[in-house]
């Protein structure tokens, strides 16, 4: 299934706006659950299994210590510890999830696409798109220099918390910055930064699935805020 | 008629000497095809960088002079509106994709300019089709490897309809074969009356292509040759100027490309390598890991049940890109877990991670692999018993001792190759592991490496040395391992030495 890049900016907000409410009666948790489940329905219907049920035992096993196993009563240094886990798990990563499912399965071509149909201006509109270009290259790097420690015997730094952090930091700041550099000159010459406007090869268009979406977001929001400030 | 003149050009990077130009005046005319050739640094890329205006408009420095490129006032004119008129194919290909996909990076140009969506379509089929790209449609770019990367760089370059063309030395990074497409695309562009200025140390795969050679010394435009001159000097002219052979030998490149007949020379005294196998698709497990086996056969990326390889001296680790040079070296050292496999070498058995204390590569980007402030915190870091007067001794040794409180990010790509060797040393490693040490070096570079690996091999380490390098091969390497499909094919000693 292939939904508009606009349908999935919208979903992450509206997931993200949702999902860090906090939830008090059963109604406001049954919507915040239900919007919780879209991302791992589109994961399965991307084929990606794996990152679905981790997503999904991740998030249950969280919720239910955090719903019947924690209270504010709650004393011992694992009770506190476990707190903050299932929060941050409650929290954050229904949005986090959206947001990687979004960059997994977004074109940089349509993403370009969709800024422009929204009128956002070309120079923030391609600061995004490098940022997201940048994710891949980011975890290339990252695995090489993980594999350069590790045949150097330094991957715990020597016991050193600081110095594990900077021995990453270091060489991947260094590689990122010479490839952004050589990036932007390999941009610049094949014409981008013009006055002209942008043109697309991807035309966007709304289908059945985007618009049933889109006011499946729209409908659980209203209910969702209605239920918790005006009822 | 010139269509690119440069005319009284002296130019120097701010802050830095090298690649600085002094008094250039080259016209070229339409329709030639013009080889930049001359050792690193010696300005070939900067006078790439002014044709496509990155000089002065992206790399700052002092100029004088006029270029004039198509009617356009170079230093007067925008990058962008130079976008129609000049294209470049860069020499990394890791980093001059725009986009994540294959069709994105191939429109990306167009889109630029602001073309019409179906002027955009019927521009991305033509190149496709010009260029035979069907197959490397709609994958993510960072899977391919560096040949097919180059072939979509040279796509999203030709799909903007660039009268210049630049090619800054675009073979850096890849193999025979993806050398060989390569010069089909420029002949292609040759044929369709472009012009074309190549930068460029690898200079076989040119002959017969190009119309003009110009070879750069310091700055200056020192020699110039007709192509017809060019592909008739002699093997020792050639030498003279310290480029590289414009003609292989047959034999050489055979082997290079793994193609050579199945044949296992004597080793002598041998690392004794067992049960090499593995594989990138790994096995779907609940509990316990099915581990890799001879048996299962074609699925593996590396499968080598025994093999010996000759200790103390070099070897040439040869065959195409993606059939598994790179694993062998990862597995041998032990960078791959899952890699099974045993090393034996004087009477002692290495399996596991102790494989990594045997073992140590050399990685092709060195960037990745110093982390601390100074060379010397670097040695140290390796040093398993801290000693600093070894530590001297290992820098002096690699000419390295005045960098001592030097910050390795400051030094030049070959200093931060020696450093890291220094630290490999340290280590105490016995099996010396280099991969493409010498992608993209000019000749006296590739020659100083090719010392520095023979100096390592006659303290008593074994070197293994991935490379495509043919010149390397001759000048440095006691064997040949050749490797295909993830199999080792051969092993002969080699005679030019």
């Amino acid at each position: 299934m292939r939904l508009d890049p606009r349908t999935k900016l919208f979903m992450v907000f509206v997931i993200s706006l949702i999902a860090m409410m906090s939830a008090t009666t059963p109604v406001l948790w049954a919507i915040r659950l239900i919007i919780t489940l879209i991302p791992i329905v589109l994961l399965i219907l991307e084929k990606k299994y794996s990152s679905a049920l981790r997503f999904f035992l991740a998030y249950g096993i969280a919720l239910v210590l955090l719903l019947f196993f924690i209270s504010e009563n709650s004393e011992g240094i694992i009770a506190s510890l476990l707190i903050g886990y299932c929060g941050i798990v409650v929290q954050f990563m229904p949005a986090l999830i959206t947001a990687w499912y979004v960059i997994r399965t977004t074109k940089i071509g349509e993403f370009m696409s969709c800024m422009q149909k929204m009128h956002i201006p070309d120079g923030i509109a391609v600061s995004l798109a490098v940022v997201m270009r940048f994710f891949p290259t980011i975890k290339e790097e990252y695995s090489s220099i993980n594999d350069a420690m590790r045949m150097r015997g330094v991957m715990l730094g020597g016991g050193n918390v600081l110095r594990m952090f900077e021995f990453r930091m270091i060489p991947l700041l260094f590689s990122c910055v010479n490839i952004g550099e050589e990036l932007s000159a390999a941009a610049i010459t094949r014409g981008l930064g013009g006055d002209s406007k942008r043109s697309s090869l991807i035309e966007l268009k709304l289908g059945l699935a985007d618009y049933l979406l889109m006011s499946f977001l729209t409908a659980a929001t209203v209910i969702f805020v209605m239920y918790k400030y005006f009822l | 008629m010139s269509i690119v003149e440069l005319e009284n050009i002296n130019f120097q990077y701010k802050g830095s000497k090298d690649g600085s130009l002094d008094n250039i005046n080259l016209n070229i005319e339409k329709d030639q095809t013009v080889l930049l050739c001359g050792a690193s640094g010696s300005g070939k890329t900067s006078i790439i960088r002014l044709i496509n205006g990155l000089i002065p408009h992206y790399y700052s420095g002092e100029l004088e002079g006029d270029i004039r490129v198509a009617g356009h006032d170079v230093k007067k004119t925008e990058l962008h509106e130079l976008a129609g008129t000049v294209g470049t194919v860069f020499q990394n290909p890791r980093s001059q994709f725009f986009s994540v996909d294959t069709d994105g990076e191939i429109v990306f140009g167009p889109e630029n300019i602001g073309l019409e969506p179906k002027e955009i379509k019927a521009r991305l089929n033509d190149v496709v089709a010009e260029m035979d790209l069907d197959e490397l449609l709609g994958r993510s770019i960072f899977d391919l490897s560096g040949g097919q990367k180059q072939r979509i760089a040279c796509a999203s370059v030709a799909a903007l309809l660039p009268d210049v063309i630049l090619l800054d030395e675009p073979s850096s990074n890849l193999d025979f074969d993806s050398i060989e497409l390569l010069r089909g695309i420029i002949l292609e562009w040759k044929r369709q009356g472009k012009t074309i200025v190549i930068s460029e140390h690898r200079l076989w795969y040119l002959k017969d292509a190009v119309d003009r050679v110009i070879y750069m010394e310091k700055g200056k435009m020192a020699r110039e040759w007709t192509g017809d001159e060019f592909n008739s000097l002699s093997e020792e002219e050639v030498k003279s100027y310290k480029l590289r052979p414009v003609v292989l030998e047959e034999e050489l490149i055979r082997d290079i490309r793994g193609e050579s007949a199945s044949s296992f020379c004597d080793a002598g005294e041998a690392i004794e390598l067992k049960d090499f196998y593995f594989s990138y698709n790994k096995h779907p497990y609940l509990i316990f890991k099915r581990h890799f086996k001879e048996s299962d056969g074609e699925s593996l990326n590396l499968n080598i049940p025994s093999l010996r390889i000759p200790k103390g001296k070099i070897i040439g680790l040869v065959g195409p890109n993606g059939t598994g040079k790179s694993t062998f070296l990862r597995c041998l050292c032990g960078l791959e877990r899952d890699c099974r496999g045993k090393i034996s070498v004087g009477g002692k058995t290495f399996k596991g991670r102790d494989r990594l204390k045997i073992c140590y590569m050399v990685m092709q980007d060195v960037n990745h692999q110093l982390f601390t402030d100074s060379v010397k915190s670097e040695v140290m870091l390796s040093m398993i018993d801290k000693d600093e007067k070894r530590c001297d001794e290992i820098l002096e040794n690699l000419g390295l001792l005045e960098y001592k409180e030097t910050h390795p990010m400051a030094l030049s790509g070959g200093q931060k190759q020696r450093v890291a060797i220094a630290s490999a040393i340290a280590s105490d490693a016995e099996i010396l592991l280099f991969d493409e040490p010498t992608s993209g070096l000019d000749y006296s570079h590739m020659e100083k490496v090719g010392m520095l690996l023979k100096e390592l091999a006659s303290q008593g380490a074994s070197v293994i040395v991935s490379t495509h390098d043919p010149e390397l091969i001759s000048e440095c390497c006691d064997y040949i391992l050749g490797i295909n499909r993830g199999r080792a094919v051969y092993l002969k000693e080699n005679k030019k030495l």
